[in-house]
């Protein structure tokens, strides 16, 4: 029975609980909705819903999986029992296989099948076989082991080549390896010679030193990289100095795959684990040595950070206000940019890089299509909110988001997972460039956080002590609890801990009380914690002689961003000091202030009295300002005689003008010059125009601003909603075992299956096939290859080769050794 | 977080809450390993330096007492980097020591011993050293003592010094405490400075720098040199020694330019010592020529660069420096630190001026216009001249007599830059001018005749600045000043604060020419000051002609 088919009544006949568990952990098993048990199942063995189950596993259930994978096959339906596992896994015990082999059976990543024939029947002895499509998922080196040299020989020609000559000089040199004539009754020779542990143990007995130290490189990994992987390395001319890696490649222990690299073979991979195809069994994680920080620390570090970041970002939109963050043409912010905002901020560029992302993920800066520069969007609400607010905003808005802020900076080629443009080598990631963007952002950060939670719950010390958690021990963790994410983690887990200690989820370096509420989905408990413990914003400053204005703590915004305009701010940390000079105060009354509204502010938000040289500075450099003064008009009238420039402001028809006079001898208009020339015209005058160029008037598009856009974040779908699942259940069971395969979507992935076991068996299909027009046609043919969305097969019965798409085969059926055909069936 | 004096910032500076109630516990607390940058009336800044961070570590203080010093005073979290960060760096201090060893003399050691191999390979340090004992020893050659700790501080690995001091020839001295007591500060700076070793201790100008001095003699019983800068002070050092020790006029000795005595208390002239004859200077003998226990250095502001060279052939001996201003004009303030010693004892004007030892200064700075024809001359003239136009109008001249008319009776003087314009001021005035031109005898004639209240007003150049024992200047005004020069400022003001027998505040006036470099100049003269809580009033030249 086709292994689909098998899945699918093994799952109709699973209990409404264990299926919810199912949808739990496959949540894409059910988006959308599937129609019946046969589609469920043909999705269940997709592979791509396969690979996705696997990211999920740990890496006992992978070892589990991988040795299965191994000892079974699902063509000739050998399954394999826990008892039979346990003999391929070192150390592992049979409680242990049983309950991982269950849980793999929930998630449907493999199935029960037969005892294969001649066993003792055992009543609680359950045989498996892992889903169809695993062997495309597993990877190429399953258990890190490498492949049969039968399989070699079949794959690299250059070994089957070299493999009958390499058995004969082994034979020559007194190695007892059957005769070979083809390069496969080879590759079986070198099998058979080296498929023993005791064997290979002999052999290697009289290899150069350090040979050793060499193949347990290859303990986790089949494949390694060697210079001049294919010289010519032959027992005939090795002389007694020769290097493990001549000997190694002389015998066929380890095989070329190309310039660069060779592979060691399964059969020898697997005798020096002794037989074993997983000799590491860790049932339990790793439990990593940690250090231990107070509680003390650890709060003041957190609260610290927060405060800091918080100043930090209002600091960056009041830059971004004042003057818009431009983008480079090849997008992002360029280097010289993020200089000026690091200078503004009194940080450094990385610093600056990452706060000017976490803005723009947070959406307090905004991408303005017109200027293509960064700006705040009108109405921001962010600034007027209550500080722990602010911060959840941000702590949301970075859980959510795509970003990877951490990345600015570094160089591009660096970035795995991202194609670097060719020329790009030594260049950086830009801020706010597409290079930082990395789709699964989101469910590292929540799987980080996740571990972080966990470690520091194993850890903690009971006096509040929390352990001090590195990129290397959360690495570690993730490495086993989802082995097949560890690349993904690697570059960017150094990045999360540092951003999570910007935002104080993370203090000194563990996981703060924040950092917790927030990894266990508690928001409302890590505000209460923030509201309670961040110090009230102050709303006074106090003034000192040196002219300088210290603010106690963190100021209201109102307040500080008038003290911005009247002093130069200093320093870094949580109390500003503003610096009163001459330029300053200036800089207010450019803005409109004067001498008696400054000082009434000043008075107004002193703790203490304002100090004389500060009040004097403020009078004496009023007294001064405006003693040249600019103003804007559209036009002068200049003349002479200034009877006439008197008369014309008396005239009434020079009303719509708006003139002034500045001087005796000169009225500025309001109105253009052309204007101006044609109201002095009608009044009978005869002005001479001297027009300069038109002033450039451009109007700007305005951007709606869209609603609120305060981020609210849900974590990344780690299971399916509540309703969502009864509704498929109801789905599921409401409709009665109908025939099977009814739905497209099985009948497609069973047309799939028998084609691939065709193509591996070398069988004969009968497949109804559609043409262009619609007509279907049946026929026998033996396929050769998928890929593609296309089949490649062999036509018998003209004798040629063929190529099909796959979306106009209706039905696919074993010929069941009928190669000519007759007896066809009319497919749905 | 607690309600704490302290606000910690991350650029590395400490802000002190002047009014908080823990304010003085807490100024305390952190003055061990944090040095006060600026005490203006209501926040005080403190910086964190790796120097003073090592200082503490040598004074016996650990990375744990500090954090814990800054978390509990901390009104908000304390940036985690900076922890991080002071942590990191008082950790390496003492990885090197100099030691004594029987059999090899001076040697450095670590039990760190890449630390060491790092240093060793360092190419200006290579020549100091001697052969290597053992993979954690290697000899030092003892005259290279300073140049090495130099250098190991400027890579970051300050060494700790366990080598100890040479006693010096024993020589008994006690101080004559008869109608006068050590203040408080006076004792807890000997104190400070013994403990520590060697070392600077700052106090303001009038607080009584010589009798630190002369406790700290009376502390070691031994041979002293003291190195001063001019003959004039060099006399008050043998007046306020003869009159506060028990040490007697054939016991103490001067070498200068004049006379050139070495006796168990020397005072000597920088001048002298750095008097270079040929290439050599004939007078260093003076100073490791002979046995000295102690070498007190005055106004270790002004200590030129060879007395730095020639200081660091002499840690086995104790040293203090004395100063009101640590500020130097040639930013060496490190050096001073590094070769004298840490600073030991520093307190802001204001403390002490509040304890009653020195007088209270009211400052005033008059800001004058000048008149249009200076003005044009001004704007017209080459930028080297320009600050000589403006400080030397003629109207402050006017202004000078104006304000001398509105202090009748009080003892003033007036310190100019330019001796034209001091020329004309003493004219008009009709007081006698002192320049660099006046001799010794004239100067300390002029001198005594201004204590003794028989002449009232005295025009001074920049001679008068240092070390001139001026007890009853009351109102000072400064017609121009050197430039930019802080410590200047600092000192002119300094000859106003011995206090008054009356109580009086001192008034100190600088006049300004207003939109000029004179006022821009004035303005970087004053941040000492005012960064000490000496705020000065701003005046218009019409409301102080008429208000005083």
């Amino acid at each position: 029975m086709s292994l689909i088919r098998a899945l699918s009544k093994d799952l109709e006949a699973r209990s409404d609980d264990s299926l919810r568990a199912l949808f739990a952990a496959r949540p894409d098993l059910m988006s959308p909705a599937a129609p019946d048990f046969a589609a469920l199942a043909a999705r269940a063995s997709a592979r791509v819903s396969v690979q996705r189950a696997m990211e999920r596993l740990n890496k006992p259930e992978m070892q589990v999986l991988e040795a299965l994978h191994l000892c079974t096959n699902p063509d000739t339906g050998h399954g394999i029992s826990a008892a039979g596992l346990k003999k391929v896994i070192a150390g592992a015990t049979l409680t242990a296989l049983d309950g991982i082999l269950h849980r793999l059976e929930d998630l449907a990543l493999i199935q029960r099948c037969e005892p294969p024939a001649g066993t003792p029947p055992a009543p609680k002895q359950r045989f498996y076989l892992p889903v169809g499509s695993l062997k495309d998922v597993v990877g190429i080196y399953p258990a890190g082991l490498g492949r049969s040299y039968t399989e070699l020989v079949r794959l690299q020609p250059a070994f089957a080549q070299r493999a009958v000559q390499l058995v004969t000089e082994l034979r020559h040199s007194g190695a007892s390896v059957p005769e070979a004539a083809t390069p496969m009754d080879a590759a079986l020779a070198l099998q058979r010679w080296t498929s023993a542990p005791k064997a290979l143990e002999g052999i290697l007995a009289k290899a150069p030193e350090r040979t050793r130290a060499l193949l347990d490189k290859f303990g986790s990994w089949a494949m390694g990289a060697v210079p001049q992987a294919q010289r010519m390395a032959s027992i005939a001319n090795e002389g007694p100095d020769v290097g493990p890696i001549d000997w190694l490649l002389a015998r066929g222990l380890l095989v070329p795959l190309d310039a660069s690299h060779v592979e060691l073979p399964h059969s020898v991979g697997l005798a020096l684990r002794g037989g074993m195809i997983v000799d590491h069994f860790t049932v339990h994680a790793p439990r990593p040595e940690l250090g231990l920080t107070s509680a003390l620390l650890r709060r003041n570090a957190a609260l610290g950070a927060i405060a800091e970041a918080l100043r930090l970002l209002a600091e960056l939109l009041a830059a971004a206000r004042e003057q818009p963050l431009a983008t480079l043409r090849s997008g992002g912010v360029g280097v010289r940019e993020l200089k000026r905002l690091a200078d503004r901020l009194r940080v450094d560029m990385r610093e600056a890089g990452l706060f000017l992302e976490i803005a723009a993920l947070a959406g307090l800066l905004r991408l303005d299509v017109d200027s293509s520069t960064w700006v705040q969007p009108a109405g921001l609400e962010w600034i007027s909110l209550p500080r722990q607010e602010q911060w959840l905003w941000v702590v949301n808005a970075w859980l959510a988001s795509e970003r990877a802020p951490s990345l600015v900076g570094q160089a591009v080629s660096a970035s795995a997972g991202h194609q670097g443009r060719p020329s790009s080598a030594g260049t950086t990631i830009n801020a706010l460039s597409a290079e930082a963007q990395r789709p699964d952002a989101p469910l590292i950060r929540r799987r980080v956080l996740e571990i972080l939670h966990e470690l520091t719950e194993e850890a903690s010390a009971p006096d509040g002590r929390a352990p001090v958690l590195d990129a290397r021990s959360v690495l570690e963790r993730a490495e086993w609890s989802q082995p097949r994410m560890a690349r993904r983690f690697s570059s960017l887990v150094p990045g999360i801990l540092r951003e999570a200690e910007l935002l104080g989820l993370i203090g000194s370096g563990a996981l703060t009380q924040l950092g917790a509420a927030v990894a266990v989905e508690q928001p409302e408990r890590a505000l209460d914690i923030l509201g309670e413990h961040l110090p009230a914003a102050v709303n006074h400053v106090l003034l000192q002689a040196d002219l300088t204005a210290v603010a106690p703590g963190y100021l209201s915004p109102g307040l500080g961003e008038r003290l911005a305009l009247l002093a130069d701010a200093e320093g870094q940390g949580p109390a500003t000091i503003y610096r009163f000079s001459e330029g300053s105060i200036r800089r207010a009354l450019d803005a409109g202030q004067d001498a008696a509204s400054i000082l009434q502010f000043l008075r107004e938000h002193s703790a203490t009295e304002v100090p004389q040289p500060l009040e004097y500075l403020v009078q004496d450099t009023a007294s001064r300002h405006g003693r040249l003064r600019v103003a804007s008009s559209a036009s002068f009238i200049q003349s002479d005689d200034e009877t006439a420039i008197a008369e014309l402001l008396q005239e009434s028809g020079t009303a719509s003008l708006g003139l002034v006079r500045l001087a005796p001898t000169v009225l500025t208009s309001a109105a253009s010059p052309r204007e101006t020339a044609r109201v002095l015209r009608e009044l009978g005058l005869s002005p001479t125009v001297q027009e300069a160029e038109p002033a450039v008037v451009r109007y700007k598009r305005t951007t709606a601003v869209p609603g609120s856009a305060r981020p609210v974040y849900s974590a990344p779908r780690s299971a399916p909603a509540e309703d969502d699942v009864e509704a498929q259940l109801a789905v599921l069971r409401q409709r009665p075992a109908g025939p099977p395969a009814t739905s497209g979507e099985a009948a497609a992935q069973l047309g799939l299956e028998a084609l691939e076991r065709a193509i591996r068996l070398k069988q004969a299909v009968t497949m109804n096939v559609v043409d262009g027009q619609g007509n279907s046609a049946t026929e026998t043919v033996v396929p050769v290859s998928v890929s593609g969305g296309r089949v490649r097969v062999f036509d018998p019965a003209r004798d040629t080769e063929r190529v099909l798409s796959i979306h106009r085969i209706v039905d696919v059926e074993p010929a069941a050794g009928q190669v000519a055909g007759h007896a066809h069936k009319q497919g749905t | 977080m607690s309600d704490g004096p302290l606000i910690v910032q991350s650029d590395k500076t400490i802000l002190l809450e002047v009014d908080h109630e823990l304010a003085t516990e807490a100024r305390h607390a952190i003055a061990a390993f944090a040095e006060l940058e600026r005490a203006p009336e209501h926040v005080h800044s403190y910086r964190l330096t790796p120097l003073g961070l090592w200082n503490a570590r040598a004074a016996g203080l650990d990375a744990e007492k500090v954090l814990d010093t800054l978390l509990r005073y901390s009104r908000f979290p304390v940036p985690h980097s900076l922890l991080v960060d002071i942590e990191e760096t008082m950790s390496r201090y003492g990885r090197l020591r100099l030691e004594k060893d029987p059999q090899h003399g001076l040697v450095m050691r670590t039990d760190d011993y890449p630390v060491l191999e790092e240093v060793i390979r360092a190419k200006k340090i290579a020549p100091l050293l001697g052969p290597r004992i053992d993979g954690e020893t290697v000899v030092v050659h003892s005259s290279q003592r300073g140049q090495l700790k130099q250098l190991l501080l400027k890579l970051g690995w300050p060494a700790d010094d366990r080598a100890g001091y040479v006693d010096g020839t024993p020589h008994l001295i006690h101080l004559n405490e008869d109608g006068w007591q050590l203040r408080p500060y006076q004792k807890l700076a000997t104190e400070n400075f013994w403990a520590g070793g060697s070392g600077v201790v700052v106090l303001p100008c009038g607080a009584g720098k010589t009798i630190v001095g002369a406790a700290a003699m009376a502390t070691g019983c031994t041979t002293t040199l003291i190195l001063v800068t001019n003959t004039v002070s060099a006399r008050q050092w043998k007046d306020e020694l003869l009159k506060r020790t028990s040490l007697t006029e054939d016991e103490i000795g001067e070498y200068s330019g004049s006379v050139k005595e070495v006796r168990p208390v020397t005072i000597a002239t920088y001048q002298v010592l750095t008097t270079r004859r040929g290439g050599i200077y004939p007078h260093l003998e003076l100073v490791d020529g002979h046995d000295w226990g102690l070498i007190i250095y005055d106004e270790v502001h002004l200590l030129p660069a060879p007395i730095f060279r020639m200081t660091a052939d002499l840690q086995a001996r104790r040293r203090l420096g004395l100063t009101a201003t640590l500020v130097r004009e040639d930013g060496r303030e490190g050096e001073v630190f590094s070769l004298i010693g840490p600073k030991r004892y520093d307190a802001p004007w204001k403390d002490i001026e509040a304890q009653g030892y020195i007088a209270p200064a009211d400052c005033v700075e008059v800001r004058v216009d000048l008149p249009r024809d200076e003005r044009v001359a001004y704007a017209m003239a080459e930028d080297a001249d320009k600050y000589r136009l403006c400080s030397t109008s003629e109207t402050k001249t006017a202004l000078v007599e104006q304000l001398v008319a509105a202090h009748p009776g009080e003892q003033l003087l007036v310190i100019g830059q330019y001796i034209d314009q001091l020329d004309e001021i003493g004219a008009r005035l009709n007081a006698p001018v002192i320049k660099g031109e006046t001799s010794v005898r004239m100067r300390q004639k002029l001198f005594d005749a201004f204590r003794a209240g028989e002449i009232q007003t005295l025009v001074v150049s920049k001679v008068a600045n240092f070390s001139i024992d001026l007890p009853e200047a009351s109102v000072a005004i400064q017609v121009s000043g050197s430039f930019g020069s802080r410590q200047e400022e600092a000192q002119r003001l300094g000859r106003l604060l011995r206090p008054k027998k009356d109580g009086r505040a001192a008034r100190f006036y600088a006049l300004v020419a207003r939109d000029t470099l004179d006022q821009e100049f004035a303005a970087k003269r004053q941040r000492f000051l005012a960064e000490q809580g000496y705020a000065y009033r701003i005046m218009d030249a019409k409301d102080a002609g008429a208000a005083e």
